[in-house]
């Protein structure tokens, strides 16, 4: 299971997760046509719109990610069986009674 | 930088080509963050709507289902669903399940032409979905009324008794099988991946019904499939100048926001919820594509209706298809919704106890 992080540090990081996306896709949107001519001409130019992509999933799957857990929306922990506790046996030592 | 694109190949975006491709996006990623696969089989045809040209749709679309299923796939591993062995020995099968679909596909173009590749492409997914949907949908109303707990199928209780070499391990789905019985699981999904590009329709039915894996890590694993297929696809389109990155873009936004809140509903909900949703979409899909036939038996000079009829089903087809998709992600929002109230419910029970 994930480690469980709290509220507030969804928070911070969703908000610096979602900047890191606003600059990403602003990027992209600002020059859109160049952008997406230069992703279609094929060939090595191929590696642009792959890139781009592991880009976007990281940094805007990071956002959406911390989105849901600021929002309390988080996973079910699972079932935690109990355990059997073993109880310690007592040291046998080998006493000399003289 | 102003720089004049190609009008035959891309569309101008419109405020609402925007939205409307963002919500089915996050619906998609919802849906495929859940079952492991969907969303697809509604943005291709939905792009086409907006007047995007079939090969680009097709690619854009691939080259937004990898990254999707990466971090779909990352998240439900964190929750110890997924097998990535299991997902990586699928893949394997299902790339050659591919190449030989995009052959058949190849040979029914040259032989029919389009309308006759439309055709093939309409009853393989009635077919298939009928078939598979339906057994899907018995097997989940079967389970519901029981415990609702996942029992290993007969079928697949028997090929895990064969002991025939090599004989794979797989940890997470704790089970052993023969990788003979893996290969048509892989490979079925594959083709059914090239021929109507939702290869978990029968990825994971198979999983679960063949080889004997939980819903949750079958539908977990999957993700592992369309990761591995998405990127070797994408990577074919985009040297071809394909994709679309705009388009891209703007349904990865919606997609990962979906794809990471339906991975937090596994955990959520009763593992029987994931049959019922597939069953469900697949089985109103199937209807949704048996109403899109006539067009092409008119096209190929097999059936004789109106041009006004013709349009009218495939509207109508459309809409039932986008239906599908949004009863699935009605259905897992509604169980998320029932399953936190529980919770909370069931907290407050103990908290006033103590």
């Amino acid at each position: 299971m994930a480690k469980e992080v709290t509220k507030k540090q969804a928070l911070i990081r969703m908000i610096g997760f979602g900047a890191a996306s606003a600059v990403v896709y602003a990027a992209a949107f600002q020059h859109a046509d160049a952008f997406a001519d230069l992703c279609s001409r094929g060939g090595a130019y191929a590696a642009m719109p792959i890139a781009t992509v592991f880009l976007v999933s990281y940094v805007h799957g990071g956002f959406a990610s911390n989105l849901w857990s600021a929002l309390g929306i988080t996973a079910k922990a699972p079932v935690k069986t109990a355990q059997a506790t073993q109880t310690k046996r007592p040291e046998v030592r080998a006493t000399l009674n003289a | 930088m102003d720089v004049a694109l190609d009008s035959l190949k891309f569309i101008d975006l419109t405020t609402s080509s925007i939205i409307f491709l963002f919500i089915v996006g996050f619906i998609g990623g919802l849906v495929s963050g859940f079952i492991g696969s969907g969303g697809a089989f509604v943005l291709t045809p939905g792009m086409m709507s907006l007047g995007v040209p079939g090969t680009v749709a097709v690619a854009s679309n691939m080259c937004h289902k990898f990254p999707k299923a990466l971090v779909g796939a990352i998240k439900r591993f964190r929750y110890g669903q997924v097998d990535i062995k299991l997902g990586l020995v699928l893949a394997a099968s299902a790339g050659v399940g591919v190449q030989v679909g995009i052959k058949l596909q190849n040979m029914i173009l040259s032989a029919w032409g389009q309308a006759g590749s439309n055709l093939y492409v309409s009853v393989s997914f009635v077919a298939v979905l009928v078939i598979v949907g339906s057994y899907v949908f018995y097997d989940a109303m079967k389970s519901s009324k029981n415990t609702g707990a996942d029992v290993t199928p007969a079928l697949a209780l028997k090929l895990q008794k064969i002991n025939l070499w090599p004989m794979i391990h797989f940890k997470t789905a704790n089970l052993r099988i023969s990788l003979w019985f893996t290969l048509p699981v892989g490979f079925a999904t594959g083709m059914l991946a090239a021929t109507i590009a939702v290869g978990g329709f029968i990825g994971v039915p198979g999983m679960i019904y063949v080889l004997g894996v939980g819903g949750l890590c079958a539908s977990a694993s999957e993700l592992v499939i369309a990761f591995a297929m998405g990127l070797g696809g994408t990577i074919n389109w985009a040297m071809h100048g394909m994709v679309d990155i705009r388009l891209t873009l703007i349904i990865l936004a919606g997609s990962l926001l979906g794809v990471q809140l339906g991975a937090i509903g596994t955990t959520l909900v009763r593992e029987v919820m994931i049959k019922i949703v597939m069953g469900s979409i697949m089985l109103i899909v199937a209807v949704s594509r048996a109403l899109a036939m006539p067009k092409y038996l008119v096209q190929l000079g097999l059936m004789d209706m109106g041009a006004e009829t013709v349009a009218v089903l495939d509207k109508v087809s459309f809409l039932i298809m986008c239906a599908a998709l949004t009863l699935g992600a009605v259905i897992i929002l509604g169980a998320m919704f029932k399953a936190r109230k529980a919770m909370a419910r069931q907290q407050q029970e103990a908290f006033g106890q103590a």
